[in-house]
């Protein structure tokens, strides 16, 4: 009786001694690749919602309102607000944009400053919205602001990523000129290494944006 | 001649019933206003209080401007993660009852600019109304400085 007895615990003793060295190994492997690749804490108090683990925006080539290539390099090296609409858009892109207008009045930096955020108005409608239109329609709103468009193709690689939902309503031969482009309505802010960090969402009011994003550049920095 | 003055009184009062009558028959509007668009945009928003001050329900069934192609209401609404537009075919205002088209909310949207619109004009809108009747409002095109959206409460 006593021999089993001994035997039987006798048998248990490796499985147990390598469950609890596998166990410890992975707990430090996990705690290893936590700390190394991802620092996932958020900033507190928000009316935003940030991504713990940024998501970087990657392989989309679109046009800016200068002709130029609108692709991942222009994210990168200052924060970025992405708003995407339409310019034949009557209420809600110049509403969003002249709220932009105003947290920009309230930025505590200046074009050329570090942690001077770019603004890019991406329209989704490219077939009435040509770089020039895009120019003089953000441009009215503060010199400052950019905008880009791009092939369907090449406007779907980001929104998907990003997941920002368009579509056209009553558009058809020989309506070219009048239909409608609904659209999400979220502002996306982009971190200085092009990552997708924060989502906003409407109804956009200048002070909150404007307080938010200061908390949310302060807490991760602007490289 | 009693006759006569008696039927003229008759008239007066009859005919002073009726004008009345027509004056709260109709929409009263309040504060219509446009924001001033980029002047590559083509299209516009108008916004604006309309009361009902009458005893019925009234429906505006069109809307035009000179200055537009088309005028439509719209709803601006949050569905499925997206910001969609839908075209009211008419907007009812019930008896005593008013309505606001607000940034965010229900607009007016002026489609196809012919002119140049600018800050301190005017943009003259005829509403037609299913009463039959037609009111002339006037939108004052302005800088606004400090936009709010509307909140989407359905009451």
């Amino acid at each position: 009786m006593a021999s089993d007895k001994k035997k039987s615990v006798k048998n248990y003793i490796l499985p147990v001694i390598i469950g609890v060295i596998s166990l410890a190994v992975g707990l430090w492997l996990s705690q290893q690749i936590l700390m190394n690749t991802n620092d996932t804490r958020i900033p507190k108090n928000l009316d935003a919602t940030v991504l713990p683990n940024a998501r970087p925006l990657i392989g989309f080539s679109l046009i800016d309102e200068n002709k130029q290539t609108f692709s991942p390099t222009q994210l990168k090296g200052q924060w970025s607000f992405l708003f995407f609409g339409f310019t034949n858009c009557p209420d809600v892109c110049p509403t969003t944009l002249k709220v932009m207008q105003s947290v920009w009045k309230t930025l505590p930096t200046k074009m050329g400053d570090t942690g001077h955020p770019k603004l890019y108005f991406i329209s989704v409608d490219p077939d009435r919205d040509k770089p020039e239109t895009l120019k003089h329609y953000v441009q009215y709103f503060n010199p400052e602001f950019k905008a880009a468009t791009g092939d369907l193709n090449e406007l779907d690689k980001l929104t998907n990523q990003i997941g920002i939902l368009y579509g056209y309503d009553e558009k058809e031969d020989g309506n070219d000129q009048e239909y409608i482009v609904n659209h999400s309505a979220q502002l996306i802010l982009v971190d200085p290494k092009g990552r997708m960090r924060a989502v906003i969402s409407p109804p956009h009011v200048a002070k909150t944006i404007a307080a938010n994003f200061q908390t949310i550049r302060l807490f991760y920095g602007d490289k | 001649m009693f006759l006569i003055k008696i039927i003229s009184r008759t008239l007066f009062i009859f005919l002073f019933f009726i004008s009345t009558a027509n004056a709260a028959d109709s929409l009263q509007i309040e504060n219509a206003w446009s924001p001033e668009a980029p002047p590559v945009a083509k299209v516009m928003a108008g916004y604006m209080k309309i009361n009902n001050l009458s005893n019925k329900d009234i429906k505006i069934l069109s809307a035009k401007s000179d200055l537009f192609k088309r005028v439509e209401i719209h709803l601006t609404e949050m569905s499925g993660g997206m910001m969609r537009m839908i075209k009211q075919e008419n907007l009812k205002i019930k008896a005593k009852g008013h309505i606001e088209l607000k940034p965010g909310g229900l607009h007016m949207m002026l489609m196809g600019k012919l002119k140049p619109v600018k800050a301190g004009s005017v943009i003259a809108v005829t509403l037609t109304l299913d009463n039959g009747k037609t009111i002339n409002i006037k939108l004052k095109v302005k800088v606004d400085d400090a936009p709010q959206m509307m909140h989407h409460h359905h009451h």
